[in-house]
């Protein structure tokens, strides 16, 4: 008999969300629903009237994870509204930065995941904060990594986190000599600590994969199931480093391929939480009897490419680009640990290319005429997606198709088959940042959505 | 050298002779509330390093006893989490804070607790949107069970790009109406900037441990350090780049340094006759160049001591020659 | 009390001739910098720069001897100098930063550090930080008004301005000197200034001025371990001439009398704001 349980708020992620699911006898989920309960803030709504170069400053605050990914779509998404194509130096300090996200970013995911797993070769799960050895150590190189791509995102943003230097038309600065050699250097300090830190969490989340038994971190055993967290829904990606704009001859991201469906078409519908675990950590799951209703709860549509939910991030950009295959939440995992390089060797290969008396702004920048310009970013979770109408120097439209909104349907699927108590841990394979994801729809006066009329 | 031999020094001056040039001493104030017996102030959940697991073992071994930290709790509302990430940029420093002084006994993004518990000091990131229950629910409940409510970051003081909402976006449209937490609770310390600084979040933890467990002379100098942050969650809950004209230009007090125009996280300030022009069509009202301008507050007790401070600080977090 | 917390004070002058060439008084801060800078102490330091216009200075981050030569003397005008001190450690990518400024400037430099909400990485970079005397500053229009109409010189061939012994004086690239009576610029004093209560930058590393030593000559206050350390280097390796300061006159007792005037005339105009209006009183930033 079907039972229903919820665990509410989850936790180690960027927002709120939560994971109401429809489990059998043996507690395996056979309907499960993930989503948003983050308020929407309305960046779309509140950016209409503003200025095309204040635009997207308002929304590298979507996120702070992921801020020069929504930074870099947001104006990329005005300069192809107006039609400004940006100096080659500012775009070369564009993917530094994007570069330097990323290794950030997926460093920070580390901290997050680790809990859940074990230090290879015993049952002791990682508490990444511990002042215990090997794992200081390890926490030690994630930091060290974080500080490089952070600091890297000083140098060449202005601020890490809601970087400062990246305006409509390019940049406002280039950099010094002597910052170039720093963030050469810096690179180089990092590169082989990344391959060992890869290296290393690669085998963790391989260990975890080979174990017949697993919890999340002080929960209980529970015996794992085959193909935990596979799912059958395809990937999206624009780039394997940074993405594509409607400015470009060819673009690799297809915007009549996108359609949306509203929360209440998706989600299920009223429900009564009729299981419930005390004892899963910590502070259990929601009480028997709460009545809960996904459907009206969730804070975001539900995009679809292709008329399907879509996975986006590191495996897809992985999948589509390097014939990766692996399946299920580890290979998730392991999809962005492969990462690390890519982004090391992309932001040497950038700042050696980078001339630093080159101009980073461009001489022409027009105040828009209203023509929808899109850019797609892609940013540590996958492929970030702003839409804009600019005229006059002021938004007319905006819309945001940030990375998790497009995985919450993916991962709701992906739960199904897998123990409930694991649930966490297949969402925590996607990173979720979801004070991103309060998108997003595009509906018109008659509440229907509206996507293929726009580009036609 | 510990924090304790260092303090001494701090308050009697390294020259005597010569007492700072301040024109008046600013009386220290009341500390916020000093919580008064400990156990009734335990956390929910024991605390431990950032608590991810049940195994005791590495309790066990830690050197410092847990009762020695104060426990600090990150409550993120309509907020980025960029807050709590420049928190993490302290680097090795962050694991410096938490061996030592600090179990961050409740975060939703680095542990598992799913409840807010009782804490010490709740570091409350993102505005609160009033049209969303739990958002409601959850702010008052960090005032009720945190002895020191710090509004961490420009949205929590002054609502920052939330004060630009307005609804209307598929899936809550509803969602229209976003506020500092200071319009709902009484917040004892203002952290703005967007966001603040790995550094100033670092300082202002440490000050509350300070304020907390410290030595009398302890306490003095960290509710010294804290009063500008204190009065600044007094000043209000609304900023902006205006508020450079309003109290400093127009009062007669700006004198042209240029700090503004270093900390605006959106270049939106440029020097024009001497005096900064805010650019109000980028300006986010994030309040942080009003609270950096030297002639917002200067508090001559502690910035006369700016070195040992420092010094302090840097010996507290493992740096320093000392 | 008023010249704030010292380790040493001396009056000094840079040995190199080609930095006393054009320097304000002893040359003092460009030397220090010019020896940081050769030691690997700083990679570059905020200074005031040529601007667009005459005699109106820009920051800049000099990195090079020549860049620091070429933003020596004083300007009686503001130059934001803490504006740059983000961007030295950003594009720039300096770790090692020098700064010279005002008083009010150091003074914004130290709360950086102290409560450094919007300057993220800034602060353990300040490397040095030299604060120069300061009894007042004047705006650009003002000073205009000062040079081009009551000294009767175009901004474009002043060479050099001075203040002391009770004038204010320009002097032209064809060597001619044009004086006023101090109290003749007083009006186009910054109203800001009015309630600095700071004249020898108390919170620098290193403080100097023209004020306690003879002409060409410089009063150098060490304050901090970092100040005093890297001044001891710098006299070590032979960058400056010192001599003691009781030994140069007018010496420390009118460094004393013009501070405590100053302060004392600042803090009065702050006890007035107060008591402004009626029942109302201007803001104060000191309490
Ligand atoms: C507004 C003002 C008022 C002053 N008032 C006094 C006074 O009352 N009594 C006194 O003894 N000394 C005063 N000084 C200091 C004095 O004029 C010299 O600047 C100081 O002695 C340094 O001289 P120097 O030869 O060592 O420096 P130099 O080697 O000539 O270098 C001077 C340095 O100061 C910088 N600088 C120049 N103008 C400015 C400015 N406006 N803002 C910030 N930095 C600047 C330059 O870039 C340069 O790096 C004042 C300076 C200023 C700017
Ligand atoms: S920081 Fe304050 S004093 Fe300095 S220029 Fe800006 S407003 Fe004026
Ligand atoms: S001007 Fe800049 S620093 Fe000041 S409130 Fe506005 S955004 Fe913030
Ligand atoms: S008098 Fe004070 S406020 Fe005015 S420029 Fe000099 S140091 Fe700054
Ligand atoms: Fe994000
Ligand atoms: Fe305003």
């Amino acid at each position: 008999m079907s039972k229903v349980v919820e665990i509410s708020p989850t936790t180690r992620h960027e927002g709120h969300t939560k994971l109401t699911m429809q489990v059998d006898d043996s507690g395996v989920v056979t309907r499960g629903d993930w989503l948003s309960l983050t308020p929407v803030r309305g960046i779309e709504k509140l950016a209409i009237g503003k200025s095309m170069h204040q635009a997207p400053k308002i929304s590298s605050r979507v996120c702070g994870i992921c801020p020069i990914a929504h930074t870099l779509a947001g104006t990329e998404a005005m300069e192809a509204s107006i039609g400004c194509i940006i100096p080659d130096d500012a775009y070369l300090l564009r993917v530094i930065l994007q570069c330097a996200n990323r290794v950030s970013s997926h460093a920070l995911h580390n901290i997050l995941s680790l809990p859940d797993m074990y230090i290879p070769g015993t049952d002791t799960h990682i508490n990444p904060f511990t002042p215990e050895e090997p794992v200081r150590s390890v926490a030690q190189r994630i930091q060290k990594l974080r500080e490089v791509g952070q600091t890297v995102g000083e140098i060449v943003g202005g601020e890490p986190i809601h970087p400062s230097n990246p305006r409509v038309g390019g940049m406002y600065k280039n950099i010094s000599p002597r910052a170039q050699t720093k963030i050469n250097d810096l690179v180089k300090e990092a590169i082989p600590l990344a391959r060992d830190h890869m290296d290393f969490m690669i085998s963790v989340f391989k260990d975890w994969d080979d174990r017949p038994m697993a919890s999340v971190a002080g929960g209980k055993e529970v015996e794992k199931t085959e193909k935990f967290g596979f799912h059958d829904q395809g990937y999206m990606a624009s780039d394997t480093l940074y993405g594509s704009s409607s400015l470009d001859l060819d673009q690799k991201w297809y915007p009549e391929r996108w359609t949306e469906v509203r929360p209440w078409d998706w989600y299920q519908g009223e429900l009564e939480v009729s299981l419930e675990d005390p004892d899963y950590p910590i502070g259990g799951t929601t009480p028997v009897g709460t009545k809960v209703w996904p459907a009206m709860e969730a804070c975001t549509g539900v995009p679809l490419y292709d008329g399907a939910p879509i996975e986006t991030g590191p495996r897809a950009r992985l999948a589509m680009f390097r014939n990766y295959d692996r399946k299920g939440a580890m290979g998730l995992q392991i999809a962005r640990q492969m990462e690390y390089m890519d982004c090391l060797y992309g932001m040497l290969d950038a700042v050696e290319a980078l001339d630093t008396n080159g101009k980073v702004i461009a001489d022409d920048i027009p105040q828009g005429d209203g023509t929808l310009g899109w850019a797609a970013n892609e940013a540590p979770r996958g492929t970030d997606i702003h839409l804009t109408k600019v005229l006059n120097g002021k938004v007319q439209w905006y819309s945001l198709l940030v990375p998790t909104t497009w995985n919450f349907p993916t991962v709701s699927r992906a739960l199904e088959g897998a123990p409930w108590q694991l649930t966490e841990v297949i969402m925590r394979a996607y990173d979720p940042c979801v004070s991103c994801a309060t998108h997003m729809m595009v509906v018109d006066d008659s509440k229907k959505v509206v996507a293929q009329k726009l580009f036609q | 050298m510990g924090l304790l031999s260092n303090l001494k020094k701090i308050f009697t001056g390294k020259k005597p002779e010569e007492p700072e040039a301040a024109p008046e001493p600013v009386t220290v104030p009341e500390p916020v509330t000093v919580p008064k017996a400990r156990p009734e102030a335990k956390p929910a959940v024991k605390p431990g390093d950032v608590k991810v697991e049940k195994k005791p073992e590495i309790h066990e071994k830690e050197e410092k006893p847990v009762a020695e930290k104060i426990t600090i709790g990150h409550v993120h509302m309509s907020g980025c989490t960029g807050c709590l990430v420049s928190l993490a940029d302290n680097y090795e420093g962050l694991f410096t804070l938490l061996d030592n002084y600090a179990d961050l006994n409740y975060c939703l993004t680095l542990a598992d607790v799913r409840d807010i518990p009782k804490m010490d000091v709740a570091l409350v990131e993102g505005s609160v949107c009033i049209n969303d229950h739990h958002s409601v629910e959850d702010i008052k409940k960090a005032r009720r069970n945190a002895t020191i409510v710090v509004a961490l970051g420009s949205c929590a003081a002054y609502g920052n790009i939330t004060r630009f909402a307005r609804g209307g976006q598929w899936n809550q449209p509803q969602h229209e109406n976003y506020v500092p937490i200071g319009d709902l609770i009484n917040v004892d310390i203002y952290l703005p900037a967007c966001p603040p600084s790995p550094e100033s979040i670092r300082n202002v933890a440490v000050m509350a441990y300070l304020l907390l467990r410290g030595t009398d002379e302890q306490k003095e100098l960290a509710a010294a350090y804290l009063k500008p942050l204190m009065d600044l969650a007094q000043r209000g809950t609304e900023a902006c780049g205006c508020d450079l004209i309003y109290d400093v230009i127009n009062q007669g007090l700006c004198m042209g340094c240029g700090t503004c125009v270093a900390t605006c996280p959106v270049r939106a300030i440029s020097m024009e006759c001497g005096k900064p022009n805010i650019d109000r069509d980028l300006c986010i009202k994030c309040g942080a160049c009003y609270a950096q301008c030297p002639r917002s507050f200067f508090n001559f007790d502690v910035m006369n001591q700016f070195e040992a401070i420092g010094e302090v600080i840097d010996a507290a977090m493992g740096k320093g020659d000392e | 009390m008023v010249l704030g917390n010292y380790k040493n004070c001396v009056s000094a002058r840079a040995a190199d001739p080609a930095v006393l060439s054009a320097s304000q008084d002893g040359g003092i801060v460009t030397q220090l910098f010019a020896f940081a800078l050769e030691e690997g102490i700083i990679d570059g330091a905020v200074v005031a720069g040529p601007g667009d216009e005459p005699y109106k200075p820009e920051p800049i981050v000099a990195t090079t001897v020549a860049e620091l030569m070429e933003a020596r003397g004083t300007r009686y005008t503001i130059c934001p100098n803490v504006a740059m001190i983000k961007e030295a450690t950003r594009s720039y990518g300096l770790d090692k930063v020098g700064i010279v400024g005002t008083p009010c400037q150091i003074q914004a430099v130290r709360k950086a550090q102290l409560y450094p909400m919007g300057m993220r990485s800034v602060g353990d970079k300040i490397a040095l930080a030299i604060g120069i005397f300061c009894m007042e500053n004047f705006p650009y229009q003002g000073l205009e008004t000062m040079v081009e109409d009551l000294c009767n010189v175009k901004m474009e061939s002043a060479v050099k301005m001075d203040i002391g012994k009770g004038k204010f004086s320009v002097y032209t690239s064809r060597g001619a000197v044009s004086q006023i009576p101090l109290k003749l610029t007083h009006k186009f004093e910054q109203p800001g200034c009015h309630v600095c209560l700071d004249y020898v930058a108390n919170l620098a590393d290193v403080s100097t001025g023209s004020v306690g030593s003879p002409d060409g000559w410089s009063t150098v206050l060490t304050r901090t371990k970092k100040g005093e350390t890297i001044w001891g280097k710098a006299i070590e390796a032979g960058y400056f001439e010192t001599k003691p300061i009781e030994d140069v006159k007018p010496g420390l007792g009118l460094l004393t009398k013009l501070a405590t005037e100053k302060i004392t005339k600042n803090q009065k105009t702050l006890d007035e704001r107060a008591t402004f209006g009626v029942d109302k009183g201007l803001r104060n930033p000191y309490i």
